[in-house]
């Protein structure tokens, strides 16, 4: 792993969700803490789409108290965070943005009329220099037949430009193509540009998170920013998260499978999950023969054991129970 | 009931504890009838009020623990754990879950994480 990643990473909290916007921070926590949170940034033009997904990505509150817990991370209040920028902030912000877009249809420019330079072939352009003399020529020779010498001497003189003619307004001449890097110009006037800001928020001049980082959930409770857990389902949760992370499993969300957790012996990218887990609250919690079939039998029939994941809160500890249909009976 | 073969190796659970008496005859004809299972023993449990089972399936030589309960009882962690403790901490034992129409399911219970077979 790249030691040299590591820093306490800035969890931006709004509505009492956690969001991380930093794709190193993200990696951080995936790579080094074993977090894995949900990717949920879409792209704007295929909004429906849930395959290719990025930026932000939202955490587990569970998942949130253990990384604050541990050190690995503060909260942010990240609304608040983003203080009212001064006009020249914004301006700069602003120019900021004409120049990525001029850089952006820079690189567009120079892409586009090298294809056309490449099609064009020196013969090519020879013979399409022919045809344009010739054609001059019988347009000299047609007005020329029409007694309107002066004009044509005009044009002509457009063309070679002196002191005299270029003084002189001049009608335009319609059958005079407009040059090449006019064509251009208009090329790049069709153009816009979409930026999507792929850093984080912290990058723009008017946002500081000074005041506004919270590396308790005591403090952040006092903040109001953020009140996971507030009972005992959500210790329980909590606890059950923790304990199974020291233990080396990484966790995602259960809802796929009918259960609380998905519990996985290395990065959900490279494994399938052995377990899913329930969490029971405590020793005393009722626990039907039902769910025991209903999540046994599923479990079985997806090559995965469930885990009974059994909260003590007062010895603040984890028991668990693995459960497989038996194969007889 | 009293009159049937099995009525007798079961008698004094049977009397012990009533309510959990449908589900431990229910089982113990199960395995050792159907299931055809050996060496069938009755075991107390008083932790969970109920008896419990140790034999082997056939054509094996582990020795398995069940214990029998009704699909319509409340269990708890504390309850398996005690289950355990008194079966003298077995790797796993067997849940045997009794319907009322005499059809049983058998589930392993395995304390601590443990892996599902490949």
């Amino acid at each position: 792993m790249a030691t040299s990643l590591t820093r306490v990473v800035e969890l931006r909290v709004s509505n009492h969700k956690a969001y991380v916007w930093d794709v190193d921070d993200i990696a951080i926590l995936r790579a080094e803490h074993h977090i894995c949170g949900v990717l949920t940034g879409t792209l704007p033009h295929v909004s429906q789409q849930n395959v290719f997904l990025g930026p932000p990505l939202i955490l587990l509150p569970e998942e949130v108290v253990l990384l604050v817990q541990k050190e690995f991370a503060v909260l942010v209040d990240d609304p608040i965070a983003h203080h009212t920028p001064s006009t020249s902030k914004l301006r700069r912000w602003n120019s900021d943005r004409l120049v990525s877009i001029r850089a952006q249809m820079g690189a567009v420019e120079s892409k586009e009329p090298n294809k056309k330079a490449e099609s064009l072939s020196e013969e090519a352009l020879r013979k399409r220099r022919e045809r344009e003399e010739t054609k001059a020529a019988a347009a000299r020779a047609k007005a020329l037949a029409e007694g309107n010498t002066e004009e044509s001497t005009l044009q002509d003189n457009l063309f070679s430009p002196s002191p005299s003619s270029s003084a002189t307004p001049v009608p335009p001449a319609v059958d005079e193509r407009p040059a090449t890097p006019a064509t251009s110009a208009n090329l790049l006037g069709s153009l816009y540009t979409v930026t999507i800001p792929a850093s984080s928020p912290a990058s723009l001049p008017w946002y500081s998170s000074d005041g506004l980082t919270y590396s308790t959930l005591e403090s952040a409770k006092e903040a109001g920013i953020w009140t996971y857990p507030s009972d005992l389902h959500e210790r329980a949760k909590c606890g059950v998260f923790r304990d199974l992370w020291e233990n080396g499993f990484y966790m995602g969300g259960g809802i796929r499978f009918g259960g609380d957790f998905l519990i996985y012996p290395g990065d959900p990218l490279r494994y399938h999950s052995h377990f899913v887990g329930t969490v029971i609250d405590s020793p005393t919690a009722a626990l039907m023969p039902m769910e025991i079939v209903a999540h046994g039998r599923l479990g079985t029939a997806t090559k995965k054991a469930h885990l009974l994941c059994g909260w003590d809160d007062e010895k603040q500890e984890v028991s668990y129970y693995s459960i497989e249909w038996a194969g007889f009976g | 009931m009293e009159s049937h073969p099995s009525y007798k190796a079961l008698e004094p659970l049977l009397k012990t504890y009533p309510h959990a008496a449908g589900a431990l005859f229910q089982t113990y004809n199960d395995l050792s009838l159907a299931q055809q299972w050996n060496d069938l023993e009755v075991m107390d449990v008083p932790e969970c009020s109920r008896g419990a089972f140790r034999g082997r399936r056939p054509k094996t030589d582990d020795l398995l623990y069940v214990i029998p309960c009704s699909l319509s009882e409340s269990l708890s962690m504390s309850w398996f754990h005690q289950a355990f403790e008194r079966l003298g901490k077995p790797p796993h034992i067997y849940l045997a879950i009794n319907t009322e129409d005499s059809s049983i399911v058998y589930y392993k219970l395995s304390p601590g994480i443990v892996k599902p077979p490949v």
